[in-house]
């Protein structure tokens, strides 16, 4: 008897434990990242007629800086950019009050500095936001593959004036090595552990970190 | 006596979830790896916070350890084996997939296997 029902509880065990880890393989990014054709950001839209000067989207006069850390692969990163950045792009940087800079980090893996170079050298024609978020409305699982250079051609290709060819022989550029340094030692200095991470402040005055709950208060004050 | 080591890890099990919960993201952690695994999309499951698992997990075993009916051993050794199970799934997805490791995750995980042998003792015995 005994015998049996500790069969019944194994048995019980296996099928709770395997719908849970078959639900955990199944759901998630990888649906995203296995639809066809690249989807397209809420950001996007807001984005497309703002000018961009390497990793600075807006105004670069305007009197406010909001720096932002992110990784391509870090999935709150992708959560910000499609729930908080359209209304901020939409309220103060198209007004020309605001200037985003992009520090991009490479924290999740390999992919995440192939995506990062990727970004880097489409700013260098000044298309790297548009770039960022495309990647972060495609966003698959963590270095399993999404991010490649066949796959990063084919983001590029779908973004009108970014020129893919440049772009990827740009991925080890001196400008994007310095910009790859230059974020890390912003990092650093600012104390950045996690993306995405915040610091805003005065255009070139002293910035100071905030939490991404603080962020639209910060902004509207 | 088995009923007090479930009842003790499932609390200890439970407090660390909670933890993990309440930290969202940012848990305090040495090894760095905390963040990236917990920012991770292995972090949820069908929209709910591994954690948040990890806790009606580890609470079902404490309301198991409470009570001598044969029916509560049983889903408390169900669950027991199960969580054994995700535990070396979710440290493979770490270590192979994620590259990190979050050690407060692994105490959860460390928990589910302690708790585990108890947890089946209380059924057979």
């Amino acid at each position: 008897m005994r015998v049996n029902l500790l069969g019944v509880v194994v048995v019980g065990a296996a099928a709770l434990a395997g719908a849970v880890i078959a639900a955990s393989l199944l759901t998630g990014r990888e649906r995203r990242a296995a639809s066809e054709g690249p989807g397209v950001s809420p950001a996007a839209a807001e984005i497309g007629a703002i000018p961009q000067q390497g990793i600075v989207l807006g105004d670069p006069d305007a009197p406010r800086t909001l720096v932002y850390y992110g990784d391509v692969q870090c999935p709150y990163c992708a959560l910000w950019d499609e729930s908080d950045l359209p209304g901020i792009v939409d309220e103060y940087v198209r007004p020309g009050e605001l200037r985003l800079v992009f520090r991009g980090l490479a924290f999740i893996g390999a992919e995440s500095d192939l995506g990062l170079r990727a970004v880097l050298a489409a700013g260098l024609q000044d298309k790297g936001w548009n770039l960022l978020n495309l990647l972060y409305a495609n966003q698959g699982h963590e270095n399993a593959g999404w991010l490649t250079e066949s796959s990063l051609r084919r983001f590029a290709a779908s973004i009108p004036g970014l020129d893919a060819d440049r772009m990827l022989a740009d991925l080890n550029a001196a400008e994007v090595e310095s910009e790859l340094a230059d974020s890390r030692a912003a990092a650093q200095a600012g104390g950045v552990e996690g993306t995405p991470s915040f610091e805003f402040g005065p255009t070139g005055g002293a910035l100071s970190p905030v939490s991404q709950e603080e962020l639209e208060s910060a902004l509207a004050g | 006596m088995t009923r007090a080591a479930v009842a003790v890890l499932a609390a200890a099990g439970a407090a660390i979830s909670a933890y993990l919960l309440a930290a969202r993201g940012t848990p305090i952690c040495s090894t760095g790896g905390c963040e990236q695994v917990q920012t991770s999309s292995y972090a949820h499951l069908l929209g709910i916070p591994l954690a948040a698992l990890g806790l009606a997990a580890y609470v079902t075993l404490l309301a198991s350890a409470l009570s001598r009916s044969q029916i509560a051993r049983a889903v408390g050794a169900v669950v027991a084996l199960a969580s054994v199970a995700f535990s070396v799934y979710l440290l493979v997805v770490q270590v192979a997939v994620i590259g990190a490791v979050c050690e407060w995750c692994v105490a959860s995980e460390a928990v589910a296997f302690l708790l585990a042998p108890a947890a089946v003792v209380r059924v057979v015995q």
